[in-house]
């Protein structure tokens, strides 16, 4: 799951012309760490939900890798 | 010290604006910057010198307007006032609002090209209250300032010499850290911003006032909100780059105001705004000198003059407070070399409330990724008006709204 969920953020990211990320840690911020706007959080909860079949944000925002893994968990 | 602005740990005060707007003897007519100190300094140099101001998006890209002169940008202009008369900041705030200038904004290009709408300081400032009650209101700025909602906010907070802190674009954590810190009292912003800020965590009581604006706002929302900002008077907002601000909602529904309600008029349930009321521009449609806004409304009380916004009549797709007219979308792709049909539409979505997604049939033979797709598209589009999804597809059936097309 963990291997996918990067998988989607350096796809978002290469349509930034960003790095791709060799790795992400449960404490990184969506905003702060892997440079994601509100745009781009929109579209992972989309692609995210494609796969796993659950709207993340759902509840209110959420800010870190970890609380998204804990959501996909559940 | 009296705070102007608080712009990433910048402080800048209303002297220090004073200061620099008695030395100043130029300005930009049209002015491309991310410093917001210089932008907004900018705009009241305009209005004091009663001369013209273009505003552009910092990321506007200059292609996508045929009304601007590209070499114009960032060119100065000197002011044919001399500002060193202006005695105090009461006096400048009474210069600003007294101003015979014009301002340019520029609509969301709903309809191919972006319109230009030329707005004087009697329509941008509608509905500003200046007045003691308002003398200590601290301002969070949570739109973008070339937008007629966050020239609202800026005239509401200069006129009242409060305090803007900036929190466009922020971050969840930092806008709270912003909040707490400064104790701003007033937010003014789009359903989307105030979706970022869920879930509550801890309360902030120095909220005094939250308003929502352009877009549609749903119920559970403004309770969700509540409970962040327990001390909060919520309420809506209709306004139009075209007329400024126009309704403010009372519970969930808007009233006409008293004093514009000879020129509001309704033709099939759609909203009509009289010339009077709008700012200028070549390029609105009028007929018997109404404008047709394309918003459809319902009414709750037709006596009492209540109703709630429905829908719009002519399908534009919400992203996050940008209206995005999907027809100009799909002309783009279509553009598109072996593209042979495509659907833009609007889906729904829990960060923007609806996010842009397009289907696309590509002819026999020819391939293309998605990534190439929104690379191409990126040259000539504003960044909202680019599809986040695209699928490729051999049958177009959605329609814009994302249901299954039944024939």
């Amino acid at each position: 799951m963990e291997k996918t969920v990067l998988e989607i953020i350096n796809y978002i990211r290469k349509n930034k012309d960003l790095e791709p990320l060799e790795n992400i840690d449960p404490k990184d911020n969506l905003r702060d760490d892997i440079g994601f706007t509100s745009f781009d959080l929109a579209e992972l909860t989309v692609r995210i939900e494609d796969k796993f079949g659950i709207d993340i944000f759902e509840d209110g925002l959420i800010t870190t890798i970890g609380e998204v893994y804990k959501k996909l968990k559940k | 010290m009296n705070y102007f602005l608080i712009d990433k740990d910048q402080n800048y005060s209303y002297q220090k604006l004073l200061k620099d707007i008695r030395q100043s003897t130029y300005y930009y007519p049209v002015l491309i910057t991310d410093n917001l100190y210089l932008y907004f300094k900018n705009l009241i140099l305009s209005l004091v010198a009663d001369q013209p101001l273009t505003l552009l998006d910092s990321d506007l890209q200059p292609s996508m307007t045929k009304n601007i002169d590209v070499r114009m940008i960032n060119k100065t202009e000197n002011l044919e006032k001399n500002l060193h008369s202006i005695s105090s900041i009461e006096n400048l705030v009474e210069k600003v609002l007294s101003s015979k200038s014009t301002v340019t904004i520029f609509t969301s290009g709903t309809t191919g090209q972006p319109k230009e709408v030329n707005h004087t300081i009697k329509t941008l400032t509608r509905y500003l209250k200046k007045n003691n009650s308002h003398s200590k209101d601290i301002w969070a700025f949570a739109y973008n300032p070339s937008h007629i909602a966050g020239l609202q906010v800026f005239f509401q907070a200069f006129a009242n010499q409060n305090p803007i802190i900036n929190v466009f674009n922020m971050g969840r954590n930092e806008i709270y850290s912003l909040i707490d810190k400064y104790q701003i009292t007033h937010i003014s912003a789009t359903p989307t911003f105030y979706r970022l800020l869920l879930p509550k965590e801890i309360s902030y009581p120095s909220i005094q006032r939250a308003t929502f604006g352009g877009e549609k706002t749903e119920g559970s929302l403004f309770e969700k909100i509540q409970q962040i900002f327990p001390n909060a008077k919520m309420n809506n907002i209709y306004a139009s780059t075209e007329a400024g601000s126009l309704f403010a909602s009372k519970g969930d529904c808007f009233q006409i105001p008293e004093e514009i309600k000879d020129y509001i008029k309704f033709e099939e349930n759609e909203l009509l705004i009289h010339k009077c009321l709008l700012g200028n521009s070549k390029s609105f449609f009028l007929k018997n000198n109404y404008y047709y806004t394309g918003d459809l409304i319902e009414w709750i009380d037709k006596d009492a003059g209540l109703f709630k916004f429905k829908s719009r009549k002519n399908e534009l797709i919400n992203v996050g407070g940008y209206k995005v007219n999907p027809n100009e979308v799909e002309n783009v792709i279509l553009q598109i070399d072996g593209v042979q049909q495509t659907v833009v539409y609007g889906k729904l979505n829990s960060v923007l409330g609806n996010i842009l997604c397009a289907d696309i049939k590509m002819e026999k033979g020819k391939e293309i990724t998605e990534i190439e797709i929104r690379k191409i598209l990126s040259y000539s589009l504003q960044d909202f008006k680019i599809p986040r999804i695209i699928k490729f597809t051999d049958n177009i059936v959605l329609t814009r709204t994302g249901k299954i097309k039944r024939s």
